[in-house]
């Protein structure tokens, strides 16, 4: 086949590009290879110094673990503090993000004004490419201003922290919710307007069911980064040493803080092997994220099609 | 439609923000910001040797980044072994879910110690660990758009191109990249923007020294470590001032590169 | 050397043991209090505030102490904006900082040394030599009597306090070279120059112990007893400050560092503890 190339079109070009493209055979060979290995290293050795701190000394330390579940002593040189700050910040945050993320793609995927959609998709791209520090700037700075303005009890806090990844995970919801929506067959607005729907109604009650794997997928995907997101929420309220985030106003631990700020002054043995129990607790977290996320997908596929039968069957009869 | 209003005012109020607190800056002490010199207890307050970082990191990075993902695209594409293509995309979607904290303190722990005790580079916090931290940071998103662009286009031209008499390889070379050009760019330039705004990783593996680095073995500080690490000032100081130079670079060319792949992927 | 490190454990028990009467009396000024009291600002104090929440907090649940870091210029400002109760600075208060009505309370001193590995054979460096090799003159440490090695810089961020201490006290205004990396504490300091055979950096002499090495300075070893003495001369006091005058538990708290329990944790922490002002 080669050799028939060759000869058809001749020139040297040619032959160079046959080497060329033979070429990128064994370098996507060697890439893959090498990326298997580099991850399987790394991930084996976070699972490999972290899987023997875990257990009750852990999370809880030298307290009693019940007592300390319930917030009745403080957790010293342990990580539950850090992890229950994580899920509260997190749950916050998407709380806090996800009805005007998923009201503005509902926006986003109607036509309506063509302008204002144009300058909105802009602003909601732009935000997604933000780098995550500058919202923590952002955060930083708005609690000096509202100090020095209205709110002069304001402070570093909790609600803060959620407040920016909230802002930082906003678009991500917003253009899964859109592409969601988009991808859905037309017809079933049209079937919509047909059957005497108003825009809402219709949105409401046929596009939205339809589209909630896709918008619950991406909200997976919103939690996982706002999991993740360290720059953010050490400038904006997360600390060293809190015990139990104790209200929506004050300050808080998490779990990735607590991974950064170990692994560059551990002062002890002790101190550098929760670093790895804490990254290996934030790596089984995010995975099950993720695996939720595939599963979610993998049920989407069936779910569109399955529902897009039974709807022509509908429309039919 | 109110809360479309709120979020909308919300990403209005984060730009009108920044730009209002590092206006100043900008008005004021351009040639102080502007220099290469960063050496606070004497006066010199400039942060254009992190530019220069942030850009050298971003800029070896994302191109290295991209190199390794067009191979592993054409490997998801021409190999024949399919439980591995499987295992490989299940990978780079599960590397997008990877902690860059977890990232940093692998490297923290593996990577240092070699440059360091294994290879007698320097310290080990240096650009290098950064560059190699930062590529297994964006290679899931350039690879993910890149599949995603070439997987359809796959489907559809392989069995008239092998019809023509093209080898898999040349297909994929000579037919499928030259076709989507413009989105392979759009894939890069969205891998060069996370590569721009990453934080924990440099701040954890570059060394955070404030020079122009020489190589890539030698330390240096990006403008995002810049911010973490200056934030801690007090307020009003001229070095608490460069951080919102720096955060206004960041999100200028953050914006900047936004734009630029819109345009290019709205064009085609 | 066994014979040390024993004794000093006893002693460490007996302190405890002769001292737990007086916990109860020392912390039941805590009895009836409730609420938050953050802290942050200078890292070389952390392991002395962490060790007071750590006995308050035991003794009363129903309050909250938050600690963070950041160094010296996080204490200042976040004090004085209000965002903390307590803001720790490792330096003096400067003049423009003053003006903002803060109150200070210096409550130990505290010296800054230089540190290196433990394997590292150099023993002593004059201040001389500190000057070169923190300018970039002296780059191998077989100028200084080492082995053939490159020397690796290790630095402050410019917010902490122990860097202005050293940058005035030690280097003399000497600027800093630029291929230092930075570290954005004593604790990582510590960390990261105990991992680097090659490294030199600076910190807290409280911070000294067998994971690195303190060569002696200008023939004298930066030892609490000197540095109380005045005759290691690169020292600092560590300061409390509050905006305004302190009240409640913030007031409570200063009082407990400056008590006899508090001084013991100063102690402990490597410090020495100082009287509360009259």
């Amino acid at each position: 086949m080669h050799l028939f190339v060759i000869t058809f079109s001749g020139g040297a070009k040619l032959i160079g590009a046959t080497r060329m493209s033979r070429w990128i055979g064994h370098w996507g060979k060697l890439c893959s290879l090498l990326l298997i290995s580099i991850m399987l290293i790394l991930i084996g050795f976070i699972i490999f110094k972290g899987l023997p701190t875990l257990g009750l000394k852990l999370f809880f330390g030298d307290t009693d673990p019940l007592a300390a579940m319930m917030g009745q002593k403080p957790v010293w040189e342990g990580i539950w503090p850090a992890c229950v700050g994580t899920l509260t910040v997190v749950l916050c945050a998407v709380s806090l993000a996800a009805l005007p993320g998923i009201a503005s793609g509902i926006w986003l995927a109607s036509a309506a004004e063509k302008r204002a959609q144009k300058v909105f998709s802009l602003a909601v791209d732009i935000l997604a490419g933000i780098p995550s520090i500058l919202m923590g700037l952002f955060g930083f700075s708005l609690i000096l201003v509202l100090r020095a303005s209205f709110f002069p009890q304001a402070n570093v806090s909790l609600l803060l922290a959620a407040f920016c990844l909230a802002l930082l995970i906003l678009p991500y919801i917003a253009c899964a919710t859109q592409n969601a929506l988009s991808s859905l067959p037309k017809q079933l607005t049209v079937t919509g307007a047909a059957l005497g729907m108003t825009q809402w109604q219709a949105t409401y009650r046929l596009l939205l069911p339809q589209a909630s794997p896709g918008i619950m997928s991406g909200l997976m995907l919103a939690i996982g980064r706002a999991a993740e997101d360290t720059a953010v929420i050490m400038l904006t309220g997360a600390v060293a040493n809190a015990g139990l985030p104790g209200g929506l106003l004050q300050r808080f631990e998490a779990l990735p803080f607590t991974i950064f700020y170990l692994s560059a002054q551990y002062q002890s043995q002790q101190e550098l092997d929760m670093a790895f129990g804490a990254a290996l607790v934030l790596l089984i977290l995010t995975s099950i994220i993720f695996t939720l996320l595939a599963a979610l997908l993998r049920r989407r596929n069936c779910n569109i099609f399955g529902s897009a039968k039974s709807l022509i069957k509908e429309t039919m009869c | 439609m109110i809360l479309v209003v709120i979020s909308g005012l919300m990403l209005f109020a984060v730009f009108c923000f920044l730009i209002w607190f590092s206006l100043p800056v900008f008005l004021t002490e351009t040639s102080l910001v502007f220099s290469l010199q960063w050496q606070p207890e004497q006066g010199h307050f400039g942060i254009l040797a992190m530019v220069f970082g942030t850009l050298s990191l971003a800029l070896i990075s994302t191109s290295a980044a991209f190199v390794i993902a067009l191979g592993l695209n054409s490997f998801c594409l021409l190999s024949r072994r399919r439980w591995l293509v499987v295992i490989l995309r299940s990978l780079l979607k599960f590397m997008a879910a990877v902690p860059t904290v977890v990232y940093g303190l692998a490297a923290l722990f593996l990577l240092l110690p070699l440059l360091r005790n294994g290879l007698q580079l320097g310290s080990g916090y240096s650009l290098f660990a950064a560059i190699c931290m930062v590529i297994l940071l964006i290679l899931p998103v350039i690879c993910v758009m890149l599949d995603n662009i070439t997987t359809p286009l796959w489907q559809q031209y392989a069995l008239g191109a092998q019809a023509l008499g093209f080898s898999p390889e040349q297909t994929y070379m000579r037919v499928i990249l030259p076709h989507c050009k413009v989105n392979i760019c759009g894939a890069a330039l969205l891998g060069f923007n996370r590569a721009i705004g990453d934080t924990m990783l440099p701040l954890m593996l570059a060394g955070n020294a404030t020079q122009l680095p020489s190589g890539v073995f030698d330390a240096m500080r990006s403008l995002t470590a810049h911010i973490a690490l200056v934030i801690a000032t007090d307020q009003g100081s001229e070095v608490y001032n460069s951080l919102f130079a720096a955060g206004m670079i960041l999100l200028m060319s953050s914006a900047c590169i936004c734009l630029l792949s819109r345009s290019l992927v709205g064009r085609n | 050397m066994m014979w040390k490190t024993c004794s000093v454990r006893l002693m460490a028990i007996f302190t405890l043991l002769i001292s737990s009467p007086l916990i109860a009396d020392e912390l039941s000024a805590f009895d009836k209090m409730s609420g938050q009291l953050n802290i942050a600002g200078g890292t070389a104090h952390i392991p002395v505030m962490k060790k007071a929440a750590r006995n308050i907090m035991g003794h009363n649940p129903n309050i909250r102490i938050t600690i963070a870091g950041g160094g010296s210029g996080v204490g200042v400002q976040q004090v004085a904006n209000g965002l903390v109760d307590i803001g720790n600075t490792g330096r003096a208060l400067k003049n423009k900082e003053m003006n903002l009505g803060l109150n200070s309370f210096a409550f130990a001193i505290d010296g800054v040394a230089v540190i290196i590995h433990p394997e590292n054979p150099v023993n002593d460096l004059s201040q001389q030599q500190i000057i070169a090799i923190y300018q970039g003159k002296i780059t191998n440490w077989q100028e200084v009597g080492g082995h053939d090695r490159q020397i690796h810089l290790f630095s402050r961020d410019e917010a902490s306090g122990t860097r202005s201490v050293f940058s005035k006290k030690l280097l003399k205004g000497a600027p800093l070279a630029g291929n230092a990396n930075i570290v954005p504490s004593n604790g990582a300091m510590k960390t990261a120059v105990s991992q680097d055979v090659a490294a030199i950096g600076y910190s807290s002499v409280g911070y000294i112990d067998e994971m690195v090495k303190a060569p002696t300075y200008n023939q004298i070893k930066p030892s609490q007893e000197a540095c109380a003495s005045g005759e290691y001369p690169v020292v600092r006091r560590l300061y409390m400050n509050t905006k305004g005058a302190p009240n409640g538990l913030t007031q409570a708290f200063i009082d407990y560092i400056y008590s006899k329990q508090g001084a013991q944790l100063i102690q402990a922490s490597g410090y020495i503890a100082l009287d509360a002002k009259p």
